[in-house]
């Protein structure tokens, strides 16, 4: 190890005081009384999606442009990035770490720009073959069942889809307008879907009609019913019934549909969600003045802002604080509408403040159509008696979509009420894994503890503040005028640039800063992930600090 | 090329063509130009160099120290107070024979704040064994950088390019600029026999017994004794390349003179105007250049000043409670070989212009002192 170097004279010394041996018999790493070591969180914002998405990874995938491990990191969670990346209400960005910085990451621009590279590359999905012999039925097409469907047909099991409409889509398809979700977007997803494993579709087939659960409990091994809401609540005032008073969701499926509907010249619309929104723009295209009436304000609107600024911006009038009172007809046409002035009063279970009628303040509005849209309920025809119920919703246990049945399932809207798109997609996925744990017998996986990091946790000297990139709309003056597509989407330049802004919070993206900085070269880079040699690494935890990203822990030694 | 260039810029142009790999600094008038310079070259491609930003000039040479230990051909400017921050580290870059180059501009040093010339902050550095280099014009600042690494890097030994500030720093002058296609001829790229390897570990600057420190401190001193020789050779090639050569010192009209004035620096080339303007009115005058202060040419000094019959040095700098510092340097190279006078005057500090009527003073003065022992001579105080 150390061997005593005699000089004779000082011409045989070196000029500088320097070791003559390597010191790697030296092992430092003796020294060290805490250790680094990499020790990857959970990104606020994968927590932040219903349905998991491994975001950090997918963004991280794009910035080194390897556009087919981002897709194929989606698809693990959710089967229909390029609709999501559209309709998305993208609450992973509400938890994304740089909104405390300056704005958050554009994730949903960056999830569709992902979608749509699989459109273009087919080949990316991997097509799965019949495996197992349990059948299921998966009743409704939206983003539920088609979610449910893609994860048990990838596990093998052949998998069939009954649909009431005689095309595949349900919400996506007859609720959301084209402008914000084209069909052929639509199409595209589905058929990427029905192509991935061994699904069977069959169409114009509605449960209670030309099929019973009986029949299907009979036949399959397993159920999952994922089949929204579907009908309009009614308003419940005084001459509803008639000409004129038309259901939103109706006037929605026959837009979408394609049929060019004519709904006169001043349209109102009673509600404030995202149907109200959706109906109110439509309307507006087919060439009406329309006006959004909501009992409340607009602090206490449902509908995702983003909707809503959009629907003003092209024109929409919204009129608060007004409930519709009476209908008032002429020779069975509507010529107006009766409201009730309301103010706001106490909060209500939910947190918003209660509307509440202003004692005899009351106006008329001449209305050609109104259309209602104050919610949905779903249409429980066949399963009345065999389901528990509640709130004409089914009623589900646990997280999985088990219901009063053990062979069906259920997710979605027609468990949540109304709710998001993402959130359906998270229950077709759960429904699907846990039929899986059914069928194989298998136990129930433990859930690991999400350990998270927030901006307190980054080193944020690393960043530098920029703009979030929004993304490429069409002209202004071409979005009302007819039904296509507002947002064209990010190019690669663009993707490239939002990608760059996230923080990877967390997770290592192989930046390189632990091993520039480690004083003691005792951080060694592999391909794709770096190692730390405890033989030599001295604990000064300057890797731990330098890490943008706390992607490293510490841990005592001894302990 | 030629082009008109400030004294700064000179030694960027030099350090380009030098081809320096890392360049670590720290701001300080009148040094900064120097590397505001090399860092737009850094950032724009005309050097390919490691710019390293740093908090202070213990750091900058602190990170020089590193590159030069890895292998990397390294370079520093810095001034009066930065140079006196970085003491500890240029005992550093001597005791691990480092050949890192620093360009320092003359400033006072403060208190009272100054940021005009003088030579103290390089001479309270004499003793630490970097070599030092004198320059008195831009043309020989440029030219001395690439001289100074060769130097450096054939004695692994620092060395130190000191310049006037302002008097040459922001002086605009025609400058023959260095390429460095011509200059890699002459300097060719640093390979160092031993480097830090982090593939082949040792220890660097490690613990000496007393067994060993002596002898480390014997070959740091035989060095600058082989670096008297080594800058004379070197600065022939260059002269043979470039057709411009400086010396060791630089002796003018000398030959015959009865009086010589010594001076340093720009002092030098006021100096030679008022010698041709006495030797015009018949006096027999001469002036010498110091170009090198370390190692000092004790040799070559001894032979200009032992012909004269009284030597005047010009010190724009104080040892206090002793003399000038040229003055005492100049004292010992003729010790005991010579009963010549060797007389000092202090001159210029803080910056104050030493204008050829000074030094014409200081001439006339000098000629008609009988005292041969009048050591320190304050010029200009207001008494």
């Amino acid at each position: 190890m150390v061997e005593k170097v005699e000089f004779k004279n000082y011409r045989e010394m070196p000029i500088r005081a320097m070791t003559i041996s390597s010191m790697l018999w030296n092992l430092t790493g003796s020294w060290r009384n805490v250790r680094p070591y990499y020790d990857f969180k959970t990104s606020p914002c994968r927590l932040g999606c219903p349905t998991g998405e491994n975001i950090q990874r997918y963004i991280y995938l794009i910035t080194e442009k390897k556009y087919d491990e981002a897709w194929k990191t989606i698809i693990e969670d959710n089967p229909m990035p390029a609709i999501t990346g559209r309709v998305c209400y993208h609450p992973c960005m509400s938890e994304c770490t740089r909104k405390d910085y300056d704005e958050a990451v554009n994730i949903n621009a960056l999830e569709r720009f992902i979608g749509d590279q699989g459109f273009q590359n087919p080949q990316w999905m991997e097509k799965a073959k019949r495996s197992k012999k349990e059948k299921i039925a998966v009743i409704g097409s939206g983003p539920a069942g088609l979610t449910c469907a893609f994860y048990l047909a990838r596990r093998g099991y052949p998998v069939t889809i009954f649909e009431k409409e005689k095309a595949l889509g349900g919400v996506l398809r007859w609720g959301i307008p084209e402008y914000r979700l084209p069909n052929q977007v639509l199409d595209k997803a589905i058929a990427s879907i029905l192509e991935s494993g061994p699904i069977e579709v069959k169409t114009s087939i509605k449960l209670g009609k030309g099929i019973s659960l009986s029949q299907l409990e009979d036949e399959f091994q397993a159920i999952f019913l994922g089949i929204g809401l579907s009908q309009s609540r009614e308003l419940g005032v005084k001459n509803e019934a008639g000409k004129g008073v038309v259901p939103g969701l109706e006037f929605l499926h026959r837009i979408n549909s394609g049929e060019k509907v004519d709904a006169g010249k001043k349209v109102v619309v009673i509600g404030g969600g995202n149907t109200a929104m959706d109906v109110a723009r439509c309307a507006l295209r087919s060439g009406s003045e329309v006006t959004v009436v909501y009992r409340r304000t607009i602090n206490e609107m449902p509908a995702i802002s983003e909707e809503i600024e959009e629907a003003e911006k092209e024109g929409v009038k919204l009129h608060f604080l007004a409930s519709p009172l009476e209908i008032i007809r002429t020779k069975n046409t509507l010529s107006g509408v009766v409201f009730q002035q309301m103010k706001l009063g106490d909060p209500d279970e939910s947190g918003r403040r209660r509307p509440v009628p202003i004692e005899g303040e009351t106006f008329t509005m001449k209305v050609d159509t109104l259309f209602t849209a104050i919610g949905e309920t779903a249409d429980l025809e066949g399963l009345e008696e065999k389901l528990e119920q509640k709130w004409n919703l089914i009623l589900t246990f646990g997280e999985n979509g088990n219901t009063s049945r053990e062979k069906v399932f259920a997710g979605g809207d027609v468990v949540k009420g109304a709710a998001s798109v993402v959130e359906a997609i998270a229950a077709g996925k759960k429904a699907a894994a846990k039929i899986d744990r059914l069928l194989a017998n298998e136990p129930e996986p433990e859930i690991e503890d999400p350990h998270t990091v927030g901006i307190e946790d980054m080193n944020t000297d690393y960043f530098t503040e920029s703009k979030r990139n929004r993304v490429p709309r069409i002209p202004q003056a071409e979005v009302t005028g007819s039904f296509r597509e507002i947002k064209t989407g990010f190019d690669d330049v663009l993707a490239h640039s939002e990608a760059d802004r996230c923080f990877s919070c967390g997770v290592c993206n192989y930046c390189d800063n632990c091993w520039v900085y480690c004083p003691d070269v005792a951080i060694k880079r592999l391909r794709d992930e770096y190692e730390i040699d405890y033989d030599y690494c001295k604990g000064c935890l300057v890797c731990v600090h330098e890490c943008p990203r706390n992607a490293l822990s510490t841990r005592e030694e001894g302990k | 090329m030629k082009k008109v260039i400030m004294g700064n810029h000179a030694v960027s142009y030099g350090v380009r063509a030098s081809e320096a790999k890392v360049i670590s600094a720290y701001p300080i008038t009148p040094q900064t130009h120097v590397v505001e310079l090399l860092s737009e070259m850094c950032a724009n491609g005309e050097i390919d160099a490691k710019f390293i930003k740093v908090e202070s000039e213990h750091s900058a040479m602190a990170a020089c120290v590193g590159a030069a230990a890895a292998g990397s051909r390294t370079f520093t400017a810095t001034s009066s107070q930065g140079l006196l921050l970085m003491h500890e580290m240029l005992h550093w870059a001597v005791g691990a024979r480092l050949p890192i180059v620093l360009a320092n501009i003359n400033r006072a040093v403060g208190p009272p704040w100054s940021i005009w010339t003088d030579q103290n902050d390089s001479l309270s550095q004499r003793d630490v064994g970097w070599l030092q280099i004198y320059c008195e014009s831009n043309q020989e600042t440029q030219d001395t950088i690439p001289q100074a690494f060769k130097v450096a890097e054939e004695l692994q030994m620092p060395v130190m390019i000191v310049m006037d500030a302002f008097f040459l720093s922001h002086t605009f002058e025609i400058v023959d600029i260095l390429e460095a296609q011509e200059v890699r001829k002459f300097l060719p790229p640093y390979h160092p026999d031993i480097k830090i390897d982090i593939n082949d570990p040792h220890s660097f600057g490690n613990l000496a017994s007393p067994e060993h420190y002596m002898e480390l401190r014997y070959m740091i001193q035989e060095a600058m004794e082989k670096a008297v020789g080594l800058i004379k050779k070197v600065d022939g090639e260059f002269q043979k390349q470039f057709g411009r050569g400086y010396g060791l010192i630089h002796p003018y009209r000398c030959a015959d003179a009865e009086i010589i004035l010594v001076t340093s620096g720009t002092v030098a080339s006021t100096a030679r105007a008022v010698i041709d303007e006495m030797r015009d009115e018949g006096v027999k005058i001469g002036a010498l250049k110091v170009r090198v202060f370390r190692p000092f040419p004790f040799e070559e000094i001894f032979e200009v000043l032992s012909r004269a019959k009284k030597v005047a040095v010009i010190d724009r700098n104080i040892s206090f409670g002793g003399h000038g510092i040229f003055f005492q340097e100049i004292k010992s190279a003729l010790y005991g070989r010579t009963d010549v006078p060797i007389l000092g005057y202090i001159a210029g500090l803080g910056g104050r212009d030493i204008t050829p009527g000074v030094i014409r003073q200081i001439a006339e003065q000098a000629i008609t002192d009988k005292n041969p022992h009048r050591y320190i001579n304050w010029i200009g105080v207001k008494t």
